[in-house]
């Protein structure tokens, strides 16, 4: 009871919380079972092979998809009947945007605008420009990529407590993509913003984010911060002939053509790796986030 | 110092945190970073590499706890360069940790024992 108290008060306390999201397409699973809940201020990261359920458990936490079991809330809201109040201070940026295809980019901007009280006017023309998003199209003409960056160029204006998006990295280039992750990781240090975003450009979310969760086959196997993920696990390599050495408890088991073993091992309370690393031939190697994900999710 | 001076290498298994604290460890140690001067701020790095501004943070805050730069009330984080002989040695072993760290790893793939390697490195250093 007191348990249930407790997860109810930081979920009201959070931006967004979700307890428990499962959801299916067609009879076939997309969630899971999934609890996730951000702290305010936070860069949270959501890393998944196409099809893990990114963006259906992103929709789901915005209460733009009723799932088949469980909760999601938004600044302490439920997240299906949100206040207008709640949806001024979010902004959500989808992978294939549609909202007002009729308007050109600058007529969508200036309608939008209005509607949120710290729309910032002069970045939304300046990033119009930076962009090169072409100001006299309608948005329905527009390509799928800069239809994208025109959302996030509204997103962003907006000055959004809670922002939310969904592949950004697919629409931008190289020097936009790092001007987005500029704007994600110093509004989120300076002004609290929280942010949820997911990619499988591994290398953005290791710079912005501040934690990482790796959603597979509908469930999160792993939500740590970023630099605990890099210090806390790493592969164990072990030849065939000592595979029997093996611990038991490693996050994910490959086994090699020639028999030799790759565990992704954790380390314990003192900080040691499981003792099969200490045998002589064994191997740990250290683990970036894209070999992390890869052990993870093959 | 300027925070293009820093390289940041997201997708390396050592965290930007740690990057950031190793360099400023070697660039004192080196001499480009003088006594006195100024680090540029937690804003600035953390706009220059498009990083999160609390891993930058972490840094310092790790630096100044290893006294390597200190905090001026007003004006940011500065440079605390001793000359070499006033560090004490365990502070300048621990510039040789990674390296040492990398040759027991080479050393245990290699199956050798510590004596011969120990040994050897004895001869290397002219003891």
């Amino acid at each position: 009871m007191n348990a249930m108290l407790r997860e109810t008060e930081t979920d009201t306390a959070s931006p967004l919380a979700a307890r428990g999201l499962a959801h299916c397409y067609e009879g076939i699973d997309v969630l899971c079972g999934v609890d996730l809940v951000l702290e305010p201020g936070s860069v949270l990261g959501l890393i998944g092979r196409n099809g893990a359920g990114k963006s259906t458990l992103i929709r789901a936490m915005l209460g733009l998809l009723a799932p088949l079991a469980g909760e999601a809330r938004v600044f302490g809201e439920p997240a299906l009947k949100l206040s207008d109040d709640a949806k001024a201070r979010l902004a959500y940026v989808p992978q294939q945007p549609e909202a007002l295809a009729w308007l050109n980019a600058v007529q969508m901007l200036d309608f939008v605008g209005r509607f949120y009280p710290r729309w910032d006017k002069a970045f939304a023309k300046n990033t119009l420009e930076r962009w090169q998003i072409p100001p006299n199209k309608l948005l329905a003409k527009l390509s799928p990529g800069e239809r994208q960056r025109v959302d996030l160029i509204r997103a962003l204006a907006s000055q959004p407590e809670l922002l939310v998006l969904d592949e950004p990295a697919a629409a931008l280039d190289p020097v936009a993509r790092r001007e987005l992750l500029r704007e994600i990781a110093l509004r989120a240090g300076e002004s609290g913003t929280t942010v949820l975003f997911s990619s499988h450009i591994v290398s953005d979310l290791e710079r912005a984010a501040s934690e990482v969760a790796f959603l597979h086959q509908g469930k999160l196997l792993m939500r740590c911060s970023v630099d605990e993920t890099k210090e806390r696990y790493a592969r164990l390599w072990l030849p065939a002939r000592m595979s029997a050495a093996a611990p038991n408890a490693s996050l994910s088991r490959r086994r090699h053509e020639d028999g030799s073993l790759s565990l992704v091992v954790e380390r314990d309370a003192q900080g040691q790796w499981p003792q099969a690393a200490q045998l002589a031939g064994a191997r740990v190697d250290a683990l970036g986030l894209e070999d992390l994900f890869v052990e993870l999710a093959e | 110092m300027d925070a293009s001076l820093l390289n940041i290498q997201p997708g390396a298994s050592e965290p930007i945190y740690r990057q950031i604290v190793e360099q400023l460890r070697r660039l004192i140690a080196g001499g480009q970073l003088t006594h006195g001067e100024l680090l540029p701020s937690v804003r600035e790095v953390a706009g220059f590499h498009a990083i999160n501004p609390m891993t930058v943070s972490r840094a310092y805050g790790i630096a100044e706890s290893e006294g390597l730069v200190e905090r001026l009330r007003g004006k940011g984080m500065a440079v605390i360069a001793l000359r070499k002989a006033a560090q004490s040695e365990s502070q300048r072993l621990a510039l040789l940790e990674p390296q040492l760290e990398a040759l027991a790893r080479h050393a245990r793939e290699l199956e050798l024992p510590a004596a011969p390697v120990l040994r050897r490195l004895t001869r290397l250093l002219g003891d």
